[in-house]
């Protein structure tokens, strides 16, 4: 392995493939012009090579600066699956159905408690669902959309569990795997909405 | 000597004045500053997208001596971050230059 491909080793890692492409493409060029200019200034082959890279600098650097602006292979693993609510569900009918009776079934049980939960479950999913019906398709309605909408899910848990929160968090805390899960998600698309121009978000990105 | 954050204004500044790619931007700062100024290289292509995504710059295929490459070309909003970014340089160094006095 060449010293130069090993340097493009480093700084591509973790990048996409259309992003380790772009990287390597522009960065061999720069190193074929150094590597001329080398040659030119009397270097030997192995010493222009040898320059041609050092003035690239640390590939670390180089990679860490290449994931602030370009998209991670996580990033457009994500854009390529779309939205991870919509999949979840859309994957599964018997979920759909559920999510549909859950408010309808909260008017007919006995137990306030449990048509509490039935119902903050079912406004939950409303909100979820709703979006793609909603014209929420521009950067500073989509803005205000994801405020609402962890506004009205966080709401919904204490809806859910009401005054007995305290009593119902052995079962919060267990679901600990699924709010990072969550967060990171979550974390990840606005990387996303950071590097990708508005012009070229898919609709996920708004939601 | 690499100042973090003088970058982008620097390479607006070389594309100011015609277009150029990637080597010939860093080959440009490195005469100007009379070598003072010395970054690694790979960091200029990071810069260099930002600038694109922010629109200060927009890029194109050419070619030279036969071999496709891409070439960056200052847009008017690069044209006004310039102007901007020189101005606040100027207010810095003057009030820098006020602490620590001539040379």
């Amino acid at each position: 392995m060449t010293i130069l491909e090993t340097w493009l080793k480093q700084a591509t890692r973790h990048l996409s493939r259309d992003s380790t492409a772009q990287v390597r493409r522009e960065i061999q060029e720069h190193y074929e012009s150094a590597f001329e200019a080398g040659i030119a200034g009397g270097a030997s082959a192995e010493e222009a090579d040898r320059l041609a890279v050092i003035a690239l600098g640390h590939a670390k650097n180089a990679n860490r600066q290449y994931r602030k602006i370009l998209l991670t292979s996580a990033e457009a693993r994500m854009l390529r699956e779309g939205n991870f609510e919509a999949r979840a569900v859309c994957s599964r009918p018997w979920l759909r159905w559920l999510f549909l009776v859950m408010p309808i079934a909260a008017v007919f049980v006995d137990s306030a408690a449990v048509a509490r939960a039935l119902l903050a479950g079912g406004i939950a999913m409303g909100v979820l669902f709703a979006a793609p019906l909603l014209p929420v398709y521009t950067p500073s309605r989509g803005r205000i959309f994801r405020g609402a909408k962890w506004i009205v899910l966080v709401a919904t848990i204490g809806l859910a569990f009401g005054a007995d929160a305290l009593k119902w968090s052995w079962l919060l805390s267990s679901c600990l795997w699924l709010v990072v899960w969550i967060v990171w998600i979550e974390w990840t698309r606005v990387s996303i909405r950071r590097k990708l121009p508005v012009a070229d978000w898919p609709k996920q990105l708004y939601l | 000597m690499n100042f973090k954050g003088t970058l982008p204004p620097l390479i607006l500044e070389a594309l100011a004045q015609e277009p150029s790619h990637g080597y010939r931007i860093a080959q440009r700062i490195k005469e100007r500053s009379e070598g003072v100024l010395d970054f690694k290289e790979g960091t200029l292509y990071p810069a260099l997208h930002k600038l694109e995504k922010e629109g200060h710059v927009e890029s194109f295929e050419d070619v030279e001596r036969g071999r496709p490459r891409r070439y960056y070309r200052i847009t008017k909003s690069g044209r006004g971050a310039l102007a901007k970014d020189r101005m606040e340089w100027r207010e810095l160094s003057r009030a820098v230059t006020s602490i620590l006095g001539e040379v």
